[in-house]
């Protein structure tokens, strides 16, 4: 499959199978729309098709330059990964990380919170150190070979039970030594706890820490509340600027991470207010709801999205010719170094390699299952129960959904969130359609920025 | 070439043969939660 398609002035083809990513000129740009109607079309014919149009010589040497690049499998290359998916399917899975739903508890009131007020349809509890030391056993023992592991504090707010996180990562590091493992901790946090100590502890034990924060002062506080209806912007800003500040002096990583909705269809703009408060590692999710529900993105609101993407596409490169660029998660992409067929083929992880554990130690497929009973695959105590549910996650991939194979996008997305398709089709092998238009223009915004970076040659 | 510029060197086809270690990070491990974005990770064997 070929994609093409122009973008802030350059002609990017995208050769889905190979992964080759191409910048051509018009007349190249024509000829590939031409021949991929045929690609065995001999080439006389295609030239005779342009005759008059671009001097003969030149639309000779371009339609060279096409054969090579189809020769040397970069362009009309074939799909044959199918195969491979299906020994994929047979493959023994090995959990490789956690989700550690360290507090169903949280100090804020986000109105589009998936967790519903940090609770996830149930009650309120914190983590024992009991149960997530019985959660970091059960990941080194059903990880195998497996030397990295990673293991990701979340909740509600997971400093609501800052001293069981502490005390599990001490555990976690004496674990390592034991089983020769290596433990990539993480947390996600509101703010609103961060002090000195959190701070300093993250910055030594967590590879990255992500900050709930969704821009603007009155877009993040009309959705991101304390429960006395107080907006949180101003506590939490200070202490984000500082922490950030921290690690990037030391190197590490993190993300300003925020949720934009239906209310802030402008979020560009909200990127922007991060990267003006200072931060530089960013991230801007389309919230996650119900189709009823009235901050929820609806499909009259893709176009204006996508164009969003692209002022904020051309921004970050103004700003990088500036030098004050920063990243932007969802149009990170590595082309030289990205992850294997195998990965890209095979999908997120859930309810294989990677497991959400509630604070009294149930496994589910991943923190967005979390509660729905449906999904229950076992607990720390026993392991996975539910073998014919892991087995149904082994098989989400890009080839178990229909729409997968005529999207361009697929070894970007590898077939997109399974909790999204459930929650708009009721299974996990269908597609969330907002969530695929939203991410086809991701991926072509990612790429016509490393096409500008390499026009400056700046590029990898 | 002089119409075509190519920006990548990693073939899909050619991470077939040493690919699927599986010591790369899982997707929602890193900053989205809510989304499937597998293509902007990196190759563990390629840091």
């Amino acid at each position: 499959m070929v994609h093409q398609y122009r973008s802030n002035g350059y002609n990017i083809v995208l050769d889905v199978d190979s992964g080759s990513v191409h910048v051509v000129d018009d007349l190249v740009y024509d000829i590939i729309e031409r021949v991929k109607q045929d690609p065995a079309c001999p080439d006389e014919t295609v030239l005779s098709e342009y005759n008059g149009e671009y001097p003969q010589a030149e639309v000779r040497e371009a339609l060279e330059e096409v054969r090579y690049l189809q020769q040397h499998g970069q362009l009309f290359a074939q799909d044959i990964y199918q195969g491979a998916v299906l020994d994929f399917r047979k493959r023994q899975t090995v959990v490789k990380a956690l989700c550690l739903h360290i507090a169903h508890d949280c100090n804020l009131a986000c109105e589009y919170c998936f967790a519903e007020e940090g609770e996830y349809h149930g009650r309120r509890a914190l983590m024992s150190y009991e149960v997530g030391k019985k959660a970091l056993d059960f990941l080194v023992a059903s990880s195998g070979n497996r030397r990295n592991l990673e293991v990701d504090f979340f909740g509600g707010e997971p400093l609501m039970n800052f001293q069981v996180v502490k005390d599990l990562v001490a555990y976690g590091r004496q674990l390592e030594k034991e089983a020769d493992k290596h433990f990539r901790f993480t947390i996600t946090t509101n703010g609103v706890l961060l002090n000195d100590e959190v701070m300093e502890f993250c910055n030594r034990e967590m590879d990255n820490v992500v900050m709930s924060l969704d821009g603007r002062k009155d877009v993040h506080n009309r959705m991101r509340p304390f429960r006395n209806g107080k907006g949180s912007y101003d506590l939490i800003v200070p202490k984000f600027q500082k922490f950030a500040a921290q690690r990037k002096a030391l190197g590490k990583q993190y993300y300003i991470r925020g949720t934009f909705t239906h209310y802030n269809l402008d979020f560009a703009q909200d990127v922007l207010h991060f990267a003006d408060l200072g931060f530089d590692q960013l991230s801007m999710e389309p919230v996650v709801a119900p189709a009823d529900a009235p901050y929820a993105i609806r499909p009259e609101d893709i176009p204006v999205i996508c164009e969003q993407y692209d002022i904020l596409a051309r921004e970050m490169l103004k700003r990088e010719k500036e030098g004050r660029g920063f990243t932007f998660f969802h149009f990170m992409i590595d082309l030289s170094g990205g992850p294997c067929v195998y990965k890209r083929l095979s999908g997120c992880g859930s309810g294989t390699e990677y497991l959400a554990v509630t604070p009294w130690g149930d496994l589910y497929p991943c923190h967005q299952f979390v509660g729905n009973e449906d999904f229950l695959l076992g607990n720390v105590d026993e392991g996975i129960r539910r073998t014919d549910l892991v087995d149904t996650f082994k098989c989400c991939n890009v080839y178990s959904r229909k729409e997968c194979t005529k999207c361009f996008a697929r070894y970007y997305c590898s077939g997109g969130c399974a909790a999204n398709s459930y929650n708009f089709h009721g299974r996990i092998d269908d597609v969330y359609e907002i969530g695929c238009e939203l991410e086809r223009k991701r991926v072509e915004s990612a790429i016509m920025i490393k096409a500008a970076l390499a026009d400056a040659g700046g590029a990898d | 070439m002089k119409h075509i510029k190519t920006l990548n060197t990693r073939s899909l086809q050619e991470s077939m043969k040493k690919g699927g270690c599986g010591e790369c990070q899982t997707s929602c491990q890193s900053a989205c939660k809510t989304s499937c974005t597998v293509g902007n990770q990196t190759c563990e064997q390629k840091k």
